[in-house]
């Protein structure tokens, strides 16, 4: 678009980005798909700033592994002030957005190992940018396992995709959710920690990436811990209050670091230092 | 070499009250209620060096000013918008801004060029000018720039004025003007008096009148600050220095070094097709700082907030940028604070229960 985009006057200002497919996944989450001025050029674990002109602006992961055309997938739940708005906004509609941001994932990282992605609700979303790319060139990788955890049966995300992955050659996935609030539920019933104990698990092989609600990192961390997992071989992609995606407004800091800049992904074994960090 | 002189203080303030015929000059002068502020100058008569307080806000907040814009939008008939960045590159002049906040100026000028740089501060930093006056003794009581490294700053502004002890009490006070810039020196030209060649001497007789210690003193360096702070992760003196905070965030909104912000967007009534996005000073002390959108907190009581104010200042920015302490000791929280919660008081407890043992230390 305009030239004020490249220089660095447009800092905070959004691009336009249109709604090219609404799909609702559940009563307050739904998939959108946007087309862009122009390729995002993102990594995997990397979010944008999503704006609604004349409402605000927020954080969103990207949901989409990286691609070449001008896409961006995300998932958005019905939440705030923002959202609720984003929620009313239909196929043709224009959001803004800025980014990408964020350190992101390096599949560089998981090349040639047991890979285990930890999914706590809506953490399937930005994981999924990791997933897919690792799908996409299956052979490049060791065992794949999914763990996906959710409230309820009508809680799960991506549901049609779970089920194709699972039927994938050397690609495990295990579907839980808390409580079958008597709902029809072809899964196992849970917490994603619980699995864990019983995994076919070679420490020496496994790296692992996770996104969840707050709560969930200190138990699934102990429990991989508890497998001899090692603190090196652990990603985990966080989530905090953010303004500017640009490590200035302060609201994403953990300790010394900047969520927005240098994370949303960290190496666990990174994060000794930044005790407020789980 | 740059343009240095002697002159008085008389003509050094005639001087100043000229420049506002090219630009806005913001000078300290009492407003309505006698408090000083950075206001424009329109009147000679109110400008005088002797008598500073600590204005309530810093003149830095004049880069990131309360009521800023940072893009104008207008929604377009086919559903898209127009964006335009707002860059207020108006020239102005920052004058009697004393050390304390010019060594403000100088870390918040490293913040806003640190990676993404920030066009909207740039653009104001980049067209002021910046007039520096030296203090001969401290400004308040709760003043402790000797003990952070902030009353000997000497960069970050344009001119630095130094004022001069007098050698006969009848004779009128005099000032050092040095340019240290271009814009220094282009505003400096105006200035008559007699041409110094060894400023530094000057500066050396000014220091050497002050008197000493200049201010309130740690009961340690601020060299052992971040490793202390580090140390004081979980300690009770937390709790005992919150136990009166009402996380109002004043302390923030007058610090100098706090640049935490928030922003929302306005719309114009009469045509809601056409707004902003506007910048908000925020605060880290304030209860739903770090809240995310399922409600969850991740510094949920005051202690955890104040530690993170304490550590940004004394420990997380300057250990980053490899500068000196983000707190300047200019006094300004302590003086605010509806509650008397004083950094200096935090610092000084932090430095006793977690520095390197000291001769105080030992004999208590």
């Amino acid at each position: 678009m305009s030239a004020a985009h490249d220089t660095h006057e447009a800092a905070f200002v959004p691009r336009p980005a249109r709604i090219i497919e609404v799909t609702p996944f559940t009563d307050r989450e739904r998939f959108y798909r946007l087309a862009l001025d122009r390729p995002l050029g993102h990594r995997p674990g990397q979010f944008v700033m999503l704006s609604v002109l004349g409402i605000g602006e927020a954080p969103i992961s990207i949901s989409c592994g990286p691609r070449e055309d001008n896409i961006l997938e995300m998932v958005i739940r019905e939440i705030g002030s923002l959202t609720q708005v984003i929620a009313k906004r239909s196929v043709g509609d224009v959001l803004g957005i800025r980014g990408p941001f964020g350190s992101g994932f390096d599949l560089a990282d998981f090349e040639g190992r047991d890979v285990l992605f930890v999914c706590g609700g809506l953490g399937l979303a930005p994981l999924r940018s990791l997933i897919l790319p690792v799908l996409a060139e299956r052979e490049r990788y060791g065992k794949i396992t999914i763990i996906s955890g959710c409230r309820a049966p009508d809680a799960e995300l991506y549901r049609d995709e779970l089920r194709a992955w699972s039927d994938l050659d050397g690609v495990d996935v295990i579907r839980l959710v808390d409580n079958t609030h008597h709902q029809p539920w072809d899964g196992k019933v849970g917490l994603v920690t619980k699995p864990i104990a019983d995994l076919d698990i070679d420490p020496s092989r496994l790296t692992a990436a996770l996104c969840g609600p707050p709560v969930m990192y200190k138990f699934v961390v102990m429990a991989l811990a508890a497998r001899g997992v090692q603190p090196d071989q652990i990603f985990v992609d966080l989530e905090r209050r953010m303004r500017c995606g640009l490590g200035k407004c302060g609201h994403c800091q953990i300790n010394d670091a900047y969520c927005c800049v240098d994370g949303p992904v960290f190496r666990l074994s990174d994060l000794e230092r930044l005790p407020e960090a789980l | 070499m740059r343009r240095a002189i002697v002159t008085t203080e008389a003509a050094t303030l005639d001087w100043i009250a000229g420049l506002t015929a090219a630009a806005p000059v913001y000078f300290p002068q009492a407003g309505p209620a006698g408090g000083l502020r950075f206001d424009p100058v329109t009147d000679r008569s109110a400008l005088k060096f002797d008598g500073y307080r600590p204005t309530i806000l810093p003149p830095g907040k004049a880069f990131a000013p309360v009521d800023e814009v940072l893009f104008d939008f207008v929604h377009l008939a086919d559903g898209s918008f127009r964006a335009t960045p707002v860059l207020d590159t108006r020239p102005r002049v920052l004058a009697g801004v004393r050390p304390c906040d010019v060594c403000a100026i100088e870390l918040m000028d490293r913040v806003n060029r640190e990676g993404t740089p920030d066009p909207h501060y740039l653009a104001r930093r980049e067209a002021t000018t910046i007039i520096a006056y030296r203090c001969a003794k401290p400004c308040s009581d709760r003043c402790f720039c000797g003990a952070v490294g902030s009353l000997d700053s000497d960069e970050g502004a344009d001119i630095f004025l130094t004022p001069l002890p007098l050698g006969d009490a009848d004779a009128p006070a005099r000032v050092l003007a040095e340019a240290r810039s271009d814009a220094g020196e282009e505003l400096l030209a105006a200035l008559d008096g007699d041409a110094v060649a060894d400023p530094q001497a000057l500066v050396a007789a000014h220091r050497a009148a002050r008197p000493e210690p200049f201010g309130r003193q740690l009961p340690g360096s601020t060299d052992d600050l971040p490793d202390a702070l580090t140390r004081s992760e979980k300690a009770e003196l937390w709790r005992d220095h919150t136990a009166k905070c009402l996380s109002c965030g004043t302390c923030n909104l007058v610090c100098p070094t706090c640049y935490c912000f928030d922003t929302h967007d306005e719309v114009d009534l009469a045509d809601p097709d056409v707004g902003r996005r506007c910048r908000d000073w925020d605060s880290c002390m304030l209860n739903d700082f770090a809240v995310v959108a399922d409600g969850h907190d991740f510094r949920r009581d005051i202690a955890m907030r104040q530690s993170h104010r304490v550590r940004r200042k004394f420990q997380y920015l300057n250990q980053k940028l490899n500068t000196q302490p983000f707190c300047v000791g200019c006094g300004r929280c302590g003086a605010q604070c509806t509650v008397d919660i004083d950094i200096f008081d935090i610092a000084s407890d932090v430095l006793r229960q977690f520095g390197p043992p000291t001769e105080e230390g030992a004999a208590s």
